[in-house]
């Protein structure tokens, strides 16, 4: 029996999880919401982090049933992120593992969202599309490396949903990517936005610097409702998702899909990945808001894997970097 | 300078070293054991400064005390690295107070 405790913090979701041979006993978390128009900055982020890091913990103490003498391991983000919060969160891991006398283990944050959605969807070998606000890739597992297969070459599909968010002052609570997909559905117009491939790769820098030029004339002459916007806007880069997937699966021989990360959450996503999954005989998995979006228990998951296999981390080693990429590490649980 | 219960925190005023030219700070923070200052050392100095140049800190413990040497160009990058660690020395600090002591090894 293996326990593993995961702290998780790169972004502006704050969460820990633990996790027992597959269980998740406990996973709180929680968000820091910026006001309309606004993104989150490190500081803020990392001040909000500490300021609710200690009580989250006892929280997933408590509703685990457990006590420190329980735990087998300690996980912790080691990258990528955001620099100043991964630091709060990597602060009381090493901490809490020197206190209660366990080993350390630094987990790379993408490898996190992967690993927890291969246990919930018990996929077996899918091609991954990893989307959030940080980070766009089309992931392929292959000789014990998660390799990237594509990726946005500039900023991650998240990103610019939040940012056409602040434009048009769409609210950050829960997350603007969930208010854009309230608002797409009342959408009916559709306004022709740059749509940018690139091979196996994607743009959305461009698309965002037009719809940011745009959308303020637009709305004001009646062009459009903020609503088309943004039904317009999921349409265009979701479709740019799947082409990609779909060129990547081609190439692996691949029968299964699996959406994990924030943006994965979103109904019409996972809607249009199911109608190109359809043709093509292929499975579409996907998990809900509680294991999409940032957690603890994704961290101690990859961790309860990594430990098993024999992975811990030095104090000395246990630095965390804003870039890690995800082929870096070496994937020794998996044949 | 006294900061956090139970601990008390003793720091020098920033000086000028002579022959580098350099802003030098030093902080010498109690604890109540050598193990517990090791803990918060241990957690305190893997990660590097953000900031690359310019700016340096040494960690190490004696006795039951950390102590914290920086050596900076400028006052205002003094600051900022001495002010983040203060911030994360209180969480250390507070974490162990909430899940300490730490275990027999």
């Amino acid at each position: 029996m293996t326990v593993v405790i995961g702290f998780e913090g790169s972004a502006n979701k704050i969460g820990i999880g633990i996790i027992r041979d597959g269980e998740v006993l406990s996973n709180p978390r929680r968000t820091y919401i910026t006001p309309p128009g606004q993104g989150f900055m490190p500081s803020d982020t990392a001040r909000h982090h500490r300021g609710v890091i200690l009580t989250v913990l006892k929280e997933a103490l408590e509703q685990a049933g457990l006590k420190p003498a329980d735990i087998d391991c300690v996980a912790y983000t080691k990258g990528p992120g955001m620099g100043a919060p991964l630091v709060t969160v990597a602060l009381v891991a090493r901490t809490v593992a020197q206190l209660w006398g366990k080993p350390l283990l630094g987990v790379n944050h993408c490898i996190g969202h992967i690993e927890m959605g291969r246990l919930i969807t018990q996929a077996n070998n899918p091609t991954v599309l990893y989307v959030s606000g940080g980070n766009t890739q089309v992931i392929a597992y292959l000789e014990r490396r998660y390799r990237i297969f594509g990726e946005t070459i500039d900023i991650a599909v998240g990103n610019c949903l939040d940012r056409f968010a602040r434009v048009i002052k769409i609210s950050n609570d829960p997350s603007p990517g969930y208010n854009i997909e309230q608002m797409a559905k009342k959408g009916s117009r559709y306004v022709e936005l740059p749509y940018t491939v690139k091979g196996m790769d994607v743009s959305f820098s461009g698309i965002l610097s037009f719809i940011e030029e745009a959308a303020n004339k637009m709305l004001s002459s009646g062009q459009c409702t903020a609503e088309d916007l943004c039904f317009s806007l999921q349409e265009t880069v979701f479709a740019m998702l799947v082409e990609i997937t779909e060129r990547a699966m081609a190439h692996c021989g691949s029968q299964e899909v699996l959406i994990v990360g924030g943006v994965g959450c979103n109904l019409r996503l996972q809607e249009m990945m199911g109608v190109m999954c359809k043709e093509r005989g292929a499975k579409l998995f996907a998990t809900d808001e509680r294991f999409c979006i940032d957690n603890g228990a994704m961290i101690a998951q990859a961790g309860w894997e990594m430990f098993r296999s024999g992975y811990v981390t030095e104090l000395e080693d246990s630095w965390i970097t804003q870039r890690y990429r995800t082929d870096e590490v070496e994937v020794t649980w998996r044949d | 300078m006294s900061m956090f219960s139970p601990f008390n925190t003793t720091a020098m005023a920033t000086e000028t070293n002579q022959e580098t030219g350099k802003l030098e700070f030093f902080l010498d923070v109690p604890f109540p054991s050598s193990r517990e200052a090791t803990v918060a050392l241990r957690s305190l100095s893997p990660d590097r400064e953000p900031r690359r140049g310019g700016i340096s800190k040494q960690l190490s413990v004696s006795g039951s005390t950390l102590s914290v040497r920086w050596s900076a160009d400028e006052a205002r990058i003094l600051r900022v690295s001495v002010n983040s660690f203060l911030d994360h020395l209180s969480l250390v600090v507070e974490t162990m107070e909430l899940f300490g002591p730490p275990v027999n090894l």
